[in-house]
C-alpha cells in the first residue's frame, strides 16, 4: 500500500484515509470516520478527471459512438460497445444474424475472461493469502500467478480475434461487424479456450478454499435475467426485491444524482435505495443459467448463499463466471457457422435508442436520441461502478464498526479488500458530471 | 492453494536471440500527448538497425515483456504524468522496484509498471536487460495533436530512445 494517512482516535473512534487506493481501476480514495463505535461518514471518493464522453459523442453517427464509447475504458472496452449497439439496434429495429449474435457473445465471454483473470489473481487474491502485491505473491505462488496470466491472455486474444486488437476494439458496426469471420478463424483459438477451461475450474477450487472475514448483510441486488441464457447482451433489468423491468426502462426505476466528494454521479433507485450490481448479483439472480459446468462448480462449493450475502465472496463469484464465459467460448466457437454477410444493411434515421448489458463489474446502461439525421443528439451512459458507489458506502458503514478492535494496518486492509471485492473501475465512473458553484460569500 | 494449480509447469524458455533489442512503444494515437511514442516510431524506423525490433503495445502487459527473446534488450517508451511537458527522462529497469518516488500507472491500467517488470522477470528467471523512456505530457484527452512542448521534444525524444537501444544492445562477440 502506499499514501496512507492514518489516525486513531481511541477506544471506538477510527478514522481511515486511504489516499490513494491501489489495485483498483483508476484513482480514488476512501474516507471512513467512526465515532463511538457509529459510522459516521463513510466515503468512497472518485477524483478521477471527468471524462466528458457523452458530450463527446453528440452530433457523431451511431458507428462513430460505438468506437468512441470503447475509448472509456481499457479493461471493458467490449461492454460499453456491446452496450451502445445493442441499444441502436433497438432503437432502429435492426435484425442481426444469429451468428452475428453468438459472436458478440463470445467477444464479451473474452472480456469477461480478461477481466475475471486479472481481479482474481492480480488485483484481489494477494489481499487473501496476506500479499501486498501480485508481484509479492509470485514469490511464494508463481503457479497462480502464470495461471492468472495464462487466463488473462486467453481472455484478450478472443477480444483482439475478434474485435480486431485487444485494447479498444474496432470491428464492432451497427447491424453486425466490420466483416466476416471464416470458421477456421474462430476455431483457431478453441485449443486456448480448452486450456482456460481448465484453468478457471482449478480457480474455482482455489477461491472456494480461501477464508473471507465475516461479514453478511442483506443488500439489494440487480442485474439482468435472460430466460434462455445467463445474462451477457440481453434480458431484463431484475433485483432481489422483485424488479422486473426491460432493459430499455433502466430510468423508470433509477436515477443519478452528485455527491459532493466524488467527481462520478452516484446512482440509486427512485426511492434512494443503494444497490449493488456485479457477478455476486447475477449468481444470485439467475445461477439457474449458468452452463451447466459452472453449474456443477458452483454447486460443488455449496456458497451460492454466502456469495449472496458476503461481499468478500465475489471473488468466487467471479470464479464462477470464468468457467461460464470459457465453457460457453468453447460452445459458441463449436457452434458457429459463417454468416451470410457481415452486417445487416440498416438507414439512419431518428430513433430513441437504450439498452442495457452486463459488463464484467455489473449492468451499464446507455441511452441515446437520434435526430432526422440519424446522428446524436443527446447520450446518457451509466458504468456500473456509479451505481454500485452508493452500495459500497453503505456496505463499509456496515461493515466497518467489525475492525474497531484490530490494529489501524489489519483494520484498513480489511476495509480496502472489502472495496476491492466490488472491482471497482474509477476510470469508467467517471463520466460527465454537471458542475455547480455555491458562492458562499 | 489448488494442487492443480501448483503441479502446473513454468513456460518454457523462449529461443534465440536473432533481435539484438526490442523496444515496446505505449500509448494510444488518438489520446493527445499519449500518441508522441507512436509519432517517433515511424522516424526511427529507418534510424535504427535491422536487428532492432520495434512494437507497438498500447498498454504495456507482462506479456510484452515475456514475448522479448532471451538475451535481447528491451526499451519501453511511454508518455508520462508528474514530469514538465516535454521533459524525457531515461530509467534502467534494473531497480524500478521500490524505487521511493514510485511509477504509478494514470488511470484504468491494472498493474504499476515497476509490478509489471517484476513479474515478467520472475516467470523469465532472470532480470531483463532493459531502460524506459519516457516523455512528459501535458494533454491527454481524445485528439491527434500534441502539446506545444511534446511537439518540440519529439526529436529529443528520438534521440533519446537511439541511445537507450545502443546502452541496452547486447555486447558482440568479436572474431575468435
Amino acid at each position: 500500500m502506499h499514501d496512507l494517512d492514518l489516525a486513531s482516535g481511541g477506544s471506538g473512534d477510527l478514522a481511515i484515509d486511504v489516499a490513494m487506493m491501489t489495485r483498483v481501476e483508476g484513482e480514488g480514495s476512501l474516507r471512513l470516520r467512526v465515532r463511538n463505535g457509529v459510522v459516521e461518514e463513510a466515503r468512497l471518493e472518485i477524483f478521477e478527471a471527468p471524462r466528458y464522453f457523452e458530450q463527446l459523442v453528440v452530433g457523431r453517427t451511431p458507428d462513430e459512438v460505438i468506437d468512441i464509447v470503447a475509448r472509456i475504458c481499457g479493461i471493458c472496452p467490449i461492454a460499453y460497445q456491446m452496450t451502445a449497439v445493442h441499444a441502436f439496434e433497438h432503437g432502429l429495429g435492426i435484425e442481426v444474424d444469429p451468428q452475428i449474435r453468438a459472436l458478440r457473445r463470445l467477444m464479451y465471454c473474452g472480456e469477461w475472461i480478461e477481466s475475471h483473470a486479472l481481479h482474481i489473481y492480480l488485483l484481489h487474491l494477494p489481499d487473501f493469502l496476506g500479499y501486498a502485491s501480485a508481484l509479492e505473491l509470485a514469490k511464494d505462488h508463481r503457479p497462480a500467478v502464470e495461471a492468472g496470466l495464462t487466463l488473462k491472455k486467453a481472455g484478450n486474444q478472443l477480444v483482439e480475434l475478434i474485435g480486431g486488437r485487444a485494447i479498444h476494439p474496432v470491428s464492432v458496426r451497427v447491424g453486425g461487424f466490420s466483416r466476416t469471420f471464416r470458421r477456421s478463424e474462430i476455431t483457431a483459438i478453441r485449443g486456448q479456450m480448452t486450456e482456460a477451461l481448465d484453468i478457471a475450474r482449478q480457480t474455482v477450487d482455489l477461491v472456494a478454499g480461501l477464508e473471507p472475514p465475516a461479514f453478511q448483510r442483506e443488500a439489494r441486488l440487480v442485474s439482468l435475467r435472460h430466460p434462455g441464457e445467463y445474462p451477457m447482451n440481453e434480458g431484463r433489468i431484475v433485483s432481489s426485491d422483485g424488479l422486473d423491468i426491460a432493459a430499455t426502462d433502466w430510468l423508470t426505476e433509477f436515477q443519478e444524482s452528485q455527491v459532493s466528494w466524488s467527481h462520478a454521479l452516484q446512482s440509486r433507485d427512485l426511492a434512494g435505495r443503494p444497490y449493488l450490481l456485479g457477478p455476486a448479483s447475477r449468481i444470485t439472480l439467475a445461477a439457474d443459467q449458468l452452463h451447466p459446468l459452472a453449474a456443477e462448480a458452483l454447486a460443488a462449493t455449496g456458497l451460492a448463499e454466502e456469495i449472496r450475502t458476503n461481499p468478500y465472496r465475489s471473488i468466487l463469484a467471479r470464479a464462477i463466471e470464468l468457467v461460464d464465459a470459457t465453457a460457453e467460448a468453447i460452445d459458441i466457437i463449436d457452434a458457429y457457422e459463417p454468416p451470410a454477410q457481415a452486417a445487416t444493411p440498416w438507414t439512419p434515421g431518428p430513433a430513441s435508442a437504450a439498452w442495457a448489458t452486463e459488463a464484467p463489474r455489473g449492468l451499464i446502461f446507455h441511452a441515446y436520441e437520434l435526430d432526422q439525421r440519424g446522428l446524436v443528439r443527446n447520450a446518457r451512459i451509466v458504468p456500473p461502478t456509479s451505481q454500485n458507489q452508493a452500495g459500497i458506502e453503505a456496505d463499509l458503514a456496515s461493515f466497518a464498526p467489525q475492525v474497531l478492535d484490530l490494529p489501524m494496518d489489519q483494520a484498513t486492509h480489511r476495509i480496502e479488500q472489502l472495496v476491492r471485492s466490488y472491482d471497482p473501475c474509477i476510470s469508467c465512473a467517471t463520466h460527465f458530471l454537471n458542475l455547480s458553484v455555491e458562492d458562499l460569500s | 492453494m489448488s494442487r492443480a494449480l501448483l503441479a502446473r509447469r513454468p513456460r518454457p524458455p523462449r529461443g534465440g536471440a536473432a533481435v539484438a533489442v526490442e523496444v515496446l512503444v505505449c500509448g494510444s494515437p488518438d489520446r493527445g500527448d499519449d500518441g508522441a511514442p507512436m509519432a517517433v516510431m515511424a522516424r526511427l524506423r529507418e534510424q535504427l538497425p535491422p536487428d532492432v525490433k520495434m512494437r507497438a503495445v498500447g498498454m504495456l502487459d507482462v506479456d510484452d515483456l515475456l514475448s522479448v527473446p532471451y538475451g535481447a534488450g528491451v526499451v519501453i517508451v511511454d508518455a508520462a504524468t508528474g514530469i514538465d511537458p516535454g521533459a524525457i527522462v531515461d530509467l534502467a529497469l534494473t531497480g524500478l522496484i521500490g524505487r521511493p518516488d514510485g511509477l504509478h500507472p494514470r488511470s484504468s491500467h491494472a498493474l504499476a509498471l515497476p509490478e509489471v517488470v517484476g513479474l515478467a522477470e520472475m516467470l523469465r528467471g532472470r532480470p531483463l536487460c532493459g531502460r524506459i523512456v519516457a516523455i512528459g505530457g501535458a494533454h491527454f484527452g481524445l485528439g491527434t495533436s500534441f502539446s506545444r512542448p511534446v511537439n518540440a521534444a519529439l526529436d529529443p525524444l528520438s534521440e533519446a530512445i537511439v541511445q537507450a537501444v545502443a546502452s541496452v544492445r547486447p555486447p558482440v562477440a568479436g572474431p575468435a
